[in-house]
């Protein structure tokens, strides 16, 4: 039985803002509910107040850009963008991505934005998203920012949300032409043990730009930029030892411990296996793209 | 709001409630209206032996709530057989032998029905990724699966004719 | 989990280790920790320790016992509790080193930490980070107190 609770069903986001500055940390915003409920009737956490941001229109929905963007409404379910056309189509890692978060009744019910903003480390999205460059719409009443997706992340299951912020719109970029992402993980408990996202642009037989990600592993998901200097304006062919390089700084970069997901050791290994793979799979796509 | 006044159809039948924010759907589901097909097994939406249909939309009721429900149309697995006429998927486990305690099995029939209805032809591979979230302990799942794309055969086909055509 | 640390600190051997049984002060140094008292003076002590990891908060009411000591290099102690609300047991194995070298004492703490129940399991990757945190934590301010003092 969950302790009661207040729900709150807010018309605006600046209504919902509002709710939010009035009861400060007895509030939270309530979407999909599938981290929040669950943390909830664990008794892990209490909030006195949820504030139902489905009831705010215009929160939910996906749609392409004039310049090729993917406009991710934050309370879109996971569902949706798994099955939505232009996500497949255009941004198809994104989709694979989705496609295997959780399971199909979490998809059905949880969201983007609430798997974002509920920041447990365990997740994929944030990972993925930061290798296209995502951007988050962070509102307010009476204001709004727009922030890099990796500047949400700030610890284990905390963002850099302000007490009355929502999140209310992810931005995905598309990536370069001749570029191909993608997003690989492991695990056997519940939730991922490691997850490596990686994009990559070609140019002229060169890697022209190689963007990495690992998520599941350290306390945030993040870039592993030095890791990807290992990759970036080397010729194609010259890949496979770079990429063990990389693999090494990556492992080393992610912040591994030894806990029930695997001793620090395994869960290093994996990133390089992982993005041995990723990498090669996107090389593979790119090619395969060109061939039609 | 502590208390919200909902309408809400189960198994074809309609309801008007009032719940509190803080009760879940099983607990509405089983405690108010008496449908104990819907069992609360991990009760972390991990096994999905709380599997129910909300607007032909698989959920975890363990970990939904009860109001968001409202205006909806809730089907549990009491609500698949018409009388003794079981519903195809249910006939195809019951044919495939593709269930041993039983207890899985409600979330197990109502996720296949949820899955046929949208992907009416899945190949065994889409059955596998859309059922993985259903977990059986008896099993070991390979009559599951049979099950499942035998109803979805079933389904295709059609009502039996006395004709056989 | 087993967390081990190390650290130099520029004082003299004797003085770490009479610090080590100034439990006001020792206190201080614990991350989280309040209500620190002496229940049988060198041999068993209670604290509650509260800690907070984004939105979760979990307070765990300690009783500490003291199991051995080898005056002034060697000291080991368990502690347990379990916590206020959720549930979850904390259990700590505590072996703290004390060696003399150049310029001051070096202090090795090694401790094994269970997390049972739910929070354990939910909790584990979290719990195992925030165990090292409070380690380091502990570690650096004991160095502070016992370097800032004049004498």
């Amino acid at each position: 039985m969950l302790r009661p609770f207040e729900l709150c069903e807010p018309a605006s986001v600046a209504e919902a803002s509002e709710l939010l500055l009035r009861h400060g940390e007895a509030a939270r915003i309530y979407a999909g509910g599938t981290e929040l409920i669950l943390a909830m009737k664990e008794g892990l956490i209490h909030y006195d107040y949820l504030v139902n941001v489905k009831t705010v229109p215009g929160l939910a929905g996906v749609r392409l850009d004039a310049d090729g963007s993917l406009r991710i409404g934050a309370a879109t379910p996971h569902r949706v963008l798994e099955r939505d056309p232009s996500v497949s189509e255009r941004f198809p890692a994104i989709a694979r991505m989705e496609a295997d978060v959780a399971n199909v009744r979490v998809r059905e019910v949880g969201t983007l934005g609430g798997n974002l903003c509920f920041a447990e480390p365990h997740a994929d999205p944030g990972a993925l998203l930061q290798v296209f460059d995502a951007t988050v719409r962070l509102e307010r009443k009476g204001g709004a920012r727009t922030i890099p997706l990796e500047r949400l992340f700030v610890g284990p299951f905390e963002t850099c949300l302000e007490g009355d912020e929502l999140l209310t719109e992810i931005v995905v970029p598309p990536l370069a032409p001749r570029s191909a992402a993608v997003y690989l993980k492991f695990g056997f408990l519940e939730r991922p043990s490691v997850g490596v996202g990686v994009a990559v642009t070609l140019a002229d037989g060169h890697v022209a730009d190689a963007r990495i990600a690992v998520g599941s592993v350290g306390p945030v998901p993040r870039r592993m930029r030095d890791a990807e200097a290992r990759l970036q304006d080397r010729p194609v062919a010259d890949s496979e030892a770079a990429l063990a390089e990389a693999g090494r700084i990556a492992a080393r970069a992610s912040d591994a411990i030894t806990d029930l997901h695997g001793s620090a050791e395994y869960k290093e290994h994996l990133v390089g296996v992982l993005l041995r793979r990723a990498f090669q799979a996107a090389l593979a796509a790119v090619a395969g793209s060109e061939r039609r | 709001m502590n208390a919200i006044p909902m309408s809400v159809t189960v198994n074809g039948e309609a309801h008007a409630l009032t719940v509190p924010p803080h009760e879940t759907l099983i607990e509405c589901l089983r405690d108010r209206l008496g449908l104990l097909g819907v069992k609360k097994s991990c009760d972390v939406q991990v096994c999905g032996a709380c599997t129910v249909l909300v607007d032909d939309r698989p959920v975890s009721a363990c970990t939904v709530l009860a109001f968001e429900a409202r205006g909806k149309h809730v089907r549990t697995i009491e609500g698949l057989a018409h009388g003794d006429d079981l519903h195809p998927v249910q006939e195809a486990f019951v044919e495939h032998g593709a269930l041993q305690c039983g207890f899985c099995t409600p979330g197990m029939i109502m996720a296949t029905v949820a899955l046929l209805a949208e992907n009416p032809s899945p190949t065994a591979d889409e059955v596998k990724h859309y059922m993985r979230g259903n977990i059986c302990r008896c099993t070991g799942y390979k009559r599951i699966v049979e099950a499942i794309l035998a109803a979805s055969e079933r389904l295709a086909t059609g009502p039996r004719t006395t004709d056989g055509g | 989990m087993r967390v081990e640390r190390e650290i130099g600190i520029r004082a003299p051997r004797e003085t770490v280790w009479d610090f080590l049984w100034d439990v006001p002060r020792l206190a201080a140094c614990i991350p989280g920790a309040k209500e620190v008292r002496t229940v049988e003076d060198g041999k068993r002590y209670a604290a509650v320790v509260g800690e907070r990891v984004g939105p979760f908060r979990v307070e765990f009411p300690l009783e500490i016992e003291v199991l051995e000591v080898e005056p002034p290099a060697r000291l080991r102690a368990r502690a347990g509790g379990r916590d206020r609300s959720v549930d979850g047991l904390v259990k700590v194995d505590l072996d703290v080193a004390l060696t003399v070298v150049e310029d001051g004492t070096a202090l090795r703490i090694l401790a094994e930490i269970a997390v049972l129940g739910k929070l354990g399991t939910l909790g584990h990757s979290v719990i195992v980070r925030k165990g090292i945190e409070i380690i380091d934590r502990f570690a650096g301010a004991v160095r502070s107190h016992l370097e800032a003092k004049g004498s």
